[in-house]
């Protein structure tokens, strides 16, 4: 206890005095911290940054991240295979979290492996906090570890191996030589596919000789069996007595799978430490505003909300036309389920209260929604019902009840891992639920009314892709609203966000947004 | 909160387990039993009493003959006479454990995870939020009603020695997988009392594997590869060790379990669609097709040689070719109709229960007793019943259950004697510091 507080003290005073340390921070030459902390572009994160940075480098560092694993998740959720994600999340890392590979300047590579240090170091605060998060984040950072490493050449890649200290053991010549057919035999396909890929392709003409000479050269890696889950359940190892024999080039496969676990353990420890740092008010909002960050247009929107935009969310609004026409298919759906029934099932419920409060309906304004839809029309309840079976329900949705967890609207992700609708039920993902014949009525009541143009929607959804279905939607029923502001004088200013749908208030927001712009754009010509 | 709210919890809370509805229905198909030898709960309290090894269960379960915190952590649940199932049980002893069980008497009770916490909290009503399971033996469950495709002797739960020759084998590959492969050491096999069996892998590095791991361990062993249990084998060439290896178990047992004993080709259309059209050659599929249709009824062995006589007569481009389709075909066909069957939940979930060794099957009356495949095949159709163990007890002869409870005391032994030694190596070297 004593510790502790002496060193929060500590911790105090070296930021008043931080110009100071900054001072010393610089004199340490960028040359010896590239040899000591940064040797590799690539990290395995096991070492928490030891400097000062403002807390405005704070919130941007994270911010450029969060920006990049959202999009990496997005792919994941889209079942992209690792080769595509890459595509995709190339540009953007260039942009938000470039690692260069070698430079003379070494000032500038301590700079960006800094920010690629401290900006995760960030986000594990933010996503330590539930399970579900931590799960989220862990599987986009090896998600893009995987990128990474990828993308080294084969000497960076050896060299970063090299440095780690992990329960691995070289094979010898003798014991390879002994165990020859068994390792060609099981690792054939790896190697197969590593040449393909590093010779043009799938049309490139692997032959059989090609592998064997490649195995002859490869060398091989003993790990303990609980190391390489990814390599066991596609029996691309020869396993023995508890150990695999890893080739070099499935190394990446091993790597991956420490990192996630290592970090799964560390976020843990996190969390318990997170506590200690209550005190400190000028972290926790923007740890908690990060955590929040489901919503990628939240943090993409350049528009600081105005107060009179949050109070437009009202009992009787949400279900106006102004704010009910950027809902995306799933919460209009579960709209007119309200209205046709004046009332709605268990899943449904929980799936619109938690939509509505995402968008910025309060708790007061909850209730009387809830109960003028449950109480209001022919052979709906009485309000004394409502009282007692519902009230309770929706008040523990915003945490007022029960465990008290306030929770957060669900993403497209928990919508379609929760059981589907059955008849009279409303929740769930209209992409997935709906029959391809309804599901054209319903492309039909939001405009979109060419064959073609539905087809492509159909297409997605009979691939399983329902968030692209939804962000296809999106793109068609905004067409003319995106045209009208690029040709505005707002045109240049304004950010296309070309991400995947993930989340159905992300599909509000973006709408809303785009609304917002188009308002602002017609001011700016008046 | 609303009924339907408290179902829908309650459904989810169900799934989260793991735990299949069947314990609801289990025990209402009673009428493939005569009425006289249905066993009443008053057998199954005497049986408890005075037949189950609660002492070896325990020790087994323990990883110690000597009191272990740990064990208030497991979980246990009982399948109650009147069909109710009761999850989270815990017990601190061994006495405990086996008063409980003796005054509950329920139709079995099943082991599962130890969780991080006592659980006796839990049946106090308290809130825990944190409450996980944290480590559980790594179990596989090999069920007849699987092979049903393949099989012609037997049909749903009956069994007889004849089918239960798949079984022998895929115990055998299992075990030699476990044991080569993984390097597992303390592990028992036990007969589920009707139609399967039970691996129990208790070594300790196998009982601290996550969920993901588990997950990768049944890809590993599992050759299917369709993510929906699709049939289609996928196998790669080169064959994988583990595949070469089970092939060869495989091969040696073809003839006599199918060609003699199931013979389940016979039946045309079956053969059509097992054999015929997965031939990877459309000549040769349509003249096997046009042949049994023409010469209905022929043995499955006749079927097989069919085959190979038509490659032979046929005027195929390149012989060589077709040669090799028709090997690594035949090879894929034997691996699919004997390489073992799993049920992927048992083993994937760590919170997953399993019938306890030594309980009673309620419509057999068998005991699922432990076996190890080295003593030789077992033999499920003479293992000790509830019938018999009464009657030996009441003419006074040694019970049957004997070599059955040493078998399993053998393998407890071994596995206690690796953590006493284990925790002997750990305690020096803390001393060390």
């Amino acid at each position: 206890m004593f510790r502790q507080t002496k060193r929060r003290a500590l911790g105090r005073r070296n930021f008043e005095s931080s110009v100071h340390i900054n001072a010393y921070d610089n004199s340490l030459k960028a040359q010896e911290l590239l040899e000591t902390v940064y040797p590799s572009r690539l990290s395995l994160y096991t070492l928490p940054p030891q400097n000062e940075i403002t807390l405005d480098q704070f919130e941007t560092w994270a911010i450029d991240r969060l920006k990049v694993l959202l999009e990496i998740e997005a792919c994941i959720q889209n079942g992209r295979p690792l080769k595509e994600t890459e595509q995709v999340i190339k540009p953007l890392l260039a942009k938000l979290l470039p690692l260069t590979a070698t430079s003379k300047d070494a000032e500038l590579l301590v700079k960006e492996r800094k920010k690629d240090h401290v900006s995760h170091y960030i986000l594990r605060l933010a996503f330590c906090k539930s399970e579900e998060l931590r799960v989220r984040f862990v599987r986009a950072e090896t998600t893009l570890f995987k990128i990474r490493f990828m993308s080294c050449s084969m000497s960076e890649q050896k060299e970063f191996t090299d440095r780690l200290s992990l329960p691995w053991e070289a094979v010898g010549d003798s014991t390879k030589r002994k165990l020859a057919d068994k390792l060609y035999n099981a690792c054939h396909g790896v190697i197969r596919n590593y040449l393909v890929l590093n010779s043009g392709g799938a049309n490139a003409n692997i032959s059989e000789d090609h592998i064997k000479s490649f195995f002859n050269q490869e060398s091989f890696l003993k790990v303990p069996f609980e190391y390489i889950g990814d390599l066991i359940a596609t029996k691309s190892v020869y396993l023995h007595l508890g150990f695999g024999y890893v080739p070099q080039v499935s190394v990446l496969s091993l790597l991956a799978s420490e990192f996630q676990t290592s970090m799964t353990r560390d976020l843990l420890v996190t969390r318990k430490f997170l506590s200690q740092l209550d005190e400190d008010d000028r972290v926790l909002p923007v740890l908690n505003h990060l955590s929040q960050g489901y919503v990628a247009a939240e943090i993409q929107s350049d528009f600081t909300q105005s107060d009179s935009d949050v109070t437009d969310i009202t009992a009787d609004s949400v279900i106006s036309e102004g704010i009910a026409r950027h809902y995306p298919l799933c919460g209009t759906n579960l709209v007119k389920g309200v209205l046709a029934n004046h009332h709605l099932r268990f899943q449904g419920r929980q799936q619109l209260t938690l939509f509505l409060k995402g968008i910025g309906l309060n708790i007061d304004q909850a209730m009387i929604f809830w109960q003028k839809q449950f109480t209001s029309g022919p052979g709906a309840m009485t309000i004394d019902k409502f009282q007692k079976e519902y009230r309770y329900n929706i008040r523990h949705s915003y945490g007022l009840e029960g465990a008290r967890i306030n929770y957060r609207p669900y993403d497209c992700r928990q919508i379609l891992k929760h059981p589907r609708p059955a008849k009279g039920e409303y929740h769930g993902c209209p992409y997935r639920d709906f029959t391809s014949e309804r599901l054209v009525v319903q492309l039909e009541e939001m405009g979109i009314n060419d064959k073609q143009s539905q087809v492509e929607v159909l297409d997605q959804k009979e691939m399983g892709n329902y968030q692209n279905a939804c962000t296809k939607v999106f793109e068609l029923t905004h067409k003319s609203q995106m045209e009208k502001l690029a040709a505005s004088g707002l045109g240049k200013t304004y950010k296309v966000d070309q991400t995947s749908i993930a989340h159905p208030n992300q599909y509000f927001e973006r709408s809303r947004n785009l609304e917002r712009w188009l308002d602002k754009a017609g001011e700016m010509a008046k | 909160m609303t009924l339907e709210d408290v179902t829908n919890i309650e459904q989810e809370a169900g799934k989260l387990a793991g735990k299949p509805q069947e314990t609801v229905t289990s025990v209402a198909n009673v009428s493939d039993q005569p009425a006289s030898s249905r066993i009443t709960q008053a057998d199954f309290e005497e049986y408890y009493k005075h037949f189950l090894p609660f002492k070896s269960i325990y020790a087994w379960l323990n990883h110690s003959p000597l009191p272990n915190l740990k064990f208030g952590h497991r979980e246990f649940a009982m399948e109650h006479f009147n069909t109710q199932y009761q999850r989270y049980c815990c017990f601190t002893s061994s006495n405990e454990f086996k008063d409980a069980i003796v005054k509950a008497s329920p139709s079995r009770f099943e082991v599962g995870a130890i969780y991080n916490e006592n659980l006796k909290n839990k049946i106090k009503g308290q809130k825990s939020a944190n409450l996980k399971p944290v480590e559980k033996e790594l179990n596989f469950d090999i069920d007849l009603t699987d092979y049903d495709d393949i099989r012609t002797c037997c049909a749903k739960t009956d069994i007889c020695l004849k089918c239960w020759k798949f079984i022998n084998l895929a115990v055998n590959i299992m075990d030699v997988t476990l044991r080569e492969d993984f390097g597992f050491e303390n592990l028992i096999w036990v007969f589920s009392g009707r139609r399967g069996v039970h691996c129990w892998v208790s070594d300790p590095r196998a009982r601290v594997l996550d969920e993901s791991k588990r997950r990768s361990i049944i890809e590993y062993v599992m050759l299917k590869s369709g993510k929906n249990g699709s049939d289609k084998l996928s196998l790669r060439k080169p064959y994988h060790p583990l595949v070469e290896r089970a092939l060869k178990m495989c091969t040696k047992s073809f003839q006599e379990i199918i060609m003699e004993d199931q013979d389940p080709w016979r039946d045309d259309e079956k053969a059509i669609t097992h054999l015929a059209k997965t031939f990877p050659d459309s000549k040769l599929k349509d003249a096997l097709t046009s042949k049994w249709k023409a010469q209905p009824g022929r043995s499955s062995l006749q079927k097989w040689k069919d085959v190979d006589e038509l490659i032979e007569k046929g005027q195929y481009v390149s012989s060589r070719t077709i040669a090799g389709l028709n090997q690594d075909w035949k090879r894929e066909i034997i691996l699919s109709c004997l390489y073992p069957k799993l049920d992927i939940e048992v083993s994937r979930q760590l919170n997953h229960l399993l019938k306890s060794p030594f309980c009673i099957h309620p419509k057999t009356g068998n005991v699922c007793v432990p076996f190890d495949p080295k003593d030789g095949d077992f033999d499920p159709l003479s293992g000790p019943t509830l019938q018999k163990l009464f009657e030996e007890r009441s003419e006074g002869r040694e019970s049957c259950l004997k070599p059955y409870v040493e078998i399993f005391d053998r393998f407890v032994q071994g596995l206690n004697k690796e953590e006493l030694a284990k925790r002997k190596t750990e305690n020096k070297e803390n001393l060390d510091f």
